[in-house]
């Protein structure tokens, strides 16, 4: 079963941390403002903000430690992940979850984050949230709605989504646990001790910036492993600035996800708002959803 | 009639792991056929010739699969096209090798639906690298068959006038290998290997087909071996994320010996600096571990890239003078 850490009351302490990328301290001083006085909440920020290590926010020693205090730390009832980047990967298993398994808090972020999500689901069964991070506050984005939905989830209130249809969608409707993230990132992680469960929950993916040839690999890799013939449905979020070869690939990154779960049954939604850009709804992983996908409408509910 | 030589199984191999026994396929003799195809990126026949041209000249014959030609957009044909030509090379018995015509991408989306009860039952010589990682990954894992990793028709030059010495070497270590020549190789020593002798079955390819094999059935086997690995055209930070996941999934515990061979790292757009080499990205993942590790060996997407037989037992000997690795 899954467990839902607590959601936040006013003057609870959120934490900003960079586990990955470096990020300029200008660029989440915008989202701590909104923390403080939108949302009512006290901030906490980890020495990796505005700290550089080359092209990380800091050494892995670093980066771990500032995670593991704000882990370890029982005032801190939320950590915010400011950015995403590269960098998880070199931490992840020198991480102790041990006081966090006792007292759950929110993990929020996403791209490079999608290690923490798919590792604390698989081995702690904890919801973590896929939101967006410190720049979406930025130029005025924490009004637009996919910032809100974060605050929105962290003050408790239900899910529920609505996305335009698509040609390619497969009707039908999905109940289980969402999981999900950055398809690289899910693809890097199979075999590993964070590797996603997949098996009777719906997967949703996204992914910024590939070669098409890449996506259709990757899709590979997640249908020979076994990570696709079982779902409750699948949501194609955002496939952002792809990439094609000289030699062009010959399909669209809808086409090729199409075409690999085309054997399936499950429900398919198409360009669902998670994504690298603007359009990123806060989704909660490993809770129950239910996935309908109608002729004319979209919807995720909790 | 030619038959299989089997090698006999490694006592070494006392962590228990399978694959003990490696089927190393019938060596070619002069008038026997090589199949080439296509089954990844698009190729012309113009292309090939030089290839067909330098094979025959090791007295072979030649079998042009009906993909050369073909395209499908960035692919030798369809999957469907490129299985079939794929598959009937794996099963025509006069075809003794096949030699992948190129890489590029697209292994992956025939390997399952390629039957390989014939080439199980009489085994080949299957010849690629890059893209073709996947076979060499494939047969390692579900056959235990021997295969080589080697240049493709596309390096080989149209005009051999000009081709630098080490061209022609590499690509003439195509034919030692396929003839049946013991393999021996040697690198410049790096001041960071790690000094050791090794013996174990040689297994390997392109890192990121390796980390996109993994969970599959076609997942490389490492355990008792000696791996090694080449890429070309990633960033730093994925190849740094590769080898944890190489790590991750286990796959450099239980090594014999690892070789790290040529990697074109690409430059980050906006000047990242990763902070790190190839050697401490690689060195940090094994510090745990005792076995040799040499770097710069000449394997990959470059002019140096010699025949290197997957499958097959090596002694890799590493000292700050000298790097060799021997087919034993």
């Amino acid at each position: 079963m899954i467990k839902i850490p607590p959601y936040l009351q006013k003057g609870d302490t959120i934490g900003l941390v960079c586990p990955a990328g470096l990020m300029p301290v200008e660029k989440v001083s915008e989202c701590i403002r909104v923390l403080n006085e939108d949302w009512g909440l006290t901030t906490k920020v980890g020495t990796t903000i505005g700290q550089q290590y080359h092209y990380f926010s800091g050494t892995d020693e670093e980066r771990l430690e500032d995670f593991q205090h704000m882990l370890d730390d029982e005032n801190v009832k939320a950590i915010l992940c400011a950015r995403g980047g590269y960098g998880l990967s070199r931490i992840i298993d020198k991480i102790d979850f041990t006081n966090f398994k006792k007292n759950p808090k929110w993990i929020i972020g996403f791209s490079d984050v999608t290690i923490l999500h798919s590792h604390i689901y698989r081995n702690y069964s904890i919801s973590t949230l896929h939101a967006p991070m410190a720049n979406a506050f930025n130029e005025d984005g924490f009004k637009n709605e996919f910032v809100q939905s974060l605050r929105h989830a962290l003050e408790g209130k239900k899910n529920k989504y609505h996305c335009k249809p698509h040609e390619f969608n497969k009707k039908g409707e999905g109940i289980g646990e969402l999981v999900g993230g950055n398809l690289s990132l899910l693809a890097h992680l199979v075999g590993t001790d964070s590797d996603l469960k997949v098996k009777g929950r719906i997967l949703f993916i996204e992914d910024v910036g590939e070669y098409l040839y890449n996506i259709d690999r990757m899709m590979y890799q997640l249908k020979r492993s076994g990570k696709l013939d079982k779902l409750a449905g699948l949501i194609v979020g955002g496939f952002t600035d792809m990439k094609d070869t000289e030699r062009p690939f010959g399909q669209t990154v809808h086409e090729i996800i199409r075409d690999a779960v085309a054997e399936y049954a499950y429900p398919v939604c198409f360009d669902f708002p998670v994504s690298h850009e603007k359009e990123n709804y806060a989704l909660k992983i490993g809770v129950g959803y239910k996935l309908k996908v109608g002729k004319n409408k979209v919807t995720l509910e909790e | 009639m030619l038959t299989a030589s089997y090698l006999p199984a490694l006592p070494e191999l006392s962590t228990g792991e399978v694959g003990t026994l490696f089927i190393s396929p019938a060596f070619l003799k002069t008038g026997d056929i090589i199949g080439i195809t296509a089954p990844a990126g698009y190729i012309t026949s113009a292309e090939i010739q030089s290839a067909v041209q330098k094979m025959e000249s090791w007295g072979y014959k030649l079998k042009i699969g009906e993909t050369i030609d073909k395209r499908d957009f960035t692919f030798g044909g369809t999957d469907e096209e490129r299985a079939k030509d794929f598959q009937q090379m794996l099963d025509d018995p006069k075809v003794k090798a096949i030699m992948c015509a190129r890489g590029g991408y697209g292994v992956v989306r025939i390997i399952d639906k390629l039957n390989w009860d014939k080439f199980k039952a009489k085994s080949k010589w299957i010849i690629g690298f890059s893209d073709v990682t996947v076979i060499h990954s494939h047969l390692n894992k579900n056959f235990g068959i021997a295969s080589i990793h080697s240049k493709m028709c596309n390096s080989f030059p149209d005009d051999w006038s000009l081709a630098e010495p080490i061209q022609i070497e590499t690509i003439e270590s195509i034919q030692l290998a396929l003839s049946g020549e013991k393999m021996k190789y040697s690198a410049t020593p790096n001041p960071q290997n790690k000094p050791g002798t090794a013996d174990g079955v040689l297994i390997g390819g392109n890192l990121k087909m390796l980390e996109t094999l993994a969970g599959t059935r076609s997942d490389i086997n490492t355990a008792g071996k000696i791996l090694f690995v080449e890429d070309t055209g990633e960033y730093m930070y994925s190849i740094d994320r590769m080898f944890w996941n190489l790590k991750r999934t286990g796959k450099l515990s239980r090594l014999k010996g690892l070789i790290i061979g040529g990697f074109k790292i690409k430059v980050d757009e906006d000047s990242d600096d990763f902070g790190r080499t190839l050697q401490d990205v690689v060195l940090e993942k094994i510090k745990a571990w005792h076995y040799p590790v040499c770097f710069d060996f000449p394997v990959g997407h470059q002019k140096n890239n010699y025949a290197l037989k997957c499958g097959v037992k090596h002694r890799l000997s590493i000292s700050p003078e000298n790097v060799t690795l021997k087919e034993i």
